[in-house]
């Protein structure tokens, strides 16, 4: 099975079907799945912008950290769950969309930036939790996790204007 | 804070300008000078989010007969409007008046479509700011 025909088997089973042809549903998982993406994308911003020294300075790096998580784990939560119901919907499409591609494949770095920062300078965070300016390692993740969000943001919304 | 202002003022006439609810404009896609009507039989119907299709056997002036798509609002769009699902039936012969696309394709902005029994349906979609869009002009007023 090709991942076309996957696409295309997952685009035809009943659900893919119910939500693609329904009244109200599609356009309700589809303004969740904005609202997932700005608290995700909204909370993930403040912590870069503390990164980056732009905001809340007198507060520790892991403090803010620690409070911004609880919030970008709920929108990831809704972002993706949302995400995946209108993939479903319209999976074959969707497929063949090269908006579509250029998001996932700044997704996978989206996922990928954060595992790398918690693996290298966050480690010792607390040699520099209030430290100014921060690390230069950090601004860098930081302006990387931004200009990919922005990205994924801008390529989900020109999904729209590909056929 | 002469610059914030102006920097608010930009992005709130930006935000303005998009339609709401619209999943792409009118324009992204259509050229509303490019008026064009067709008359033929249905074969195939897309009732879906976010834009329906219909697919219509349009025969043109040296008598070729060619597929052609027309782009509509989606199933709440269309059901708004007057149109349910299943009024459109495969082999009907159908009027829609619309826009041309500006890609040159084989397919249309569907702004009205007059159905079998005479009935005459706006099968745009709300607010995408296209030819005769009613909800948009009722909101910038």
């Amino acid at each position: 099975m090709t991942i076309l025909q996957i696409c295309q088997w997952l685009n035809d089973s009943p659900l893919g079907t119910s939500i693609r042809e329904s009244d109200f549903s599609f356009a309700l998982i589809e303004t969740t799945h904005v609202l997932g993406i700005t608290l995700m994308a909204g909370t993930v911003a403040i912590l870069d912008l503390r990164l980056l020294g732009l905001m809340l300075r007198q507060d520790e790096v892991s403090d803010v950290a620690g409070q911004v998580l609880p919030l970008t784990v709920a929108g990831f939560v809704l972002m993706v769950i949302s995400g995946s119901l209108l993939f479903w919907s319209e999976a074959a499409k969707m497929y063949l969309n090269p908006a579509f591609r250029f998001k996932l494949v700044l997704m996978l770095a989206a996922g990928l930036n954060p595992l790398i920062f918690h693996r290298t300078v966050y480690r010792k965070v607390a040699s520099w939790d209030l430290a100014q300016p921060t690390p230069a390692a950090a601004k860098t993740a930081a302006v990387v996790s931004l200009a990919l969000w922005t990205g994924i943001i801008v390529s989900g919304r020109a999904i729209a204007y590909f056929h | 804070m002469k610059l914030r202002l102006a920097v608010f003022v930009a992005g709130a006439s930006l935000l303005a300008a998009i339609p709401a609810l619209a999943h792409h404009s009118f324009s992204a896609e259509f050229d509303g000078h490019k008026p064009v009507r067709l008359v033929g039989a249905l074969t195939k119907v897309e009732w879906t989010n976010p834009h329906s299709y219909f697919y219509l056997d349009v025969k043109d002036d040296k008598g070729n007969v060619v597929n052609w798509g027309c782009e509509a609002g989606g199933p709440l769009a269309l059901s708004r409007a007057g149109m349910k699902r299943g009024d459109l039936k495969i082999g009907d012969t159908i009027v829609v008046d619309g826009y041309l696309a500006k890609d040159g394709s084989h397919l249309i902005d569907a702004r009205r479509v007059t159905l079998p029994d005479g009935r005459n349906v706006y099968g745009g979609s709300p607010g995408d700011g296209g030819p005769s869009d009613t909800s948009a002009a009722a909101s910038k007023k």
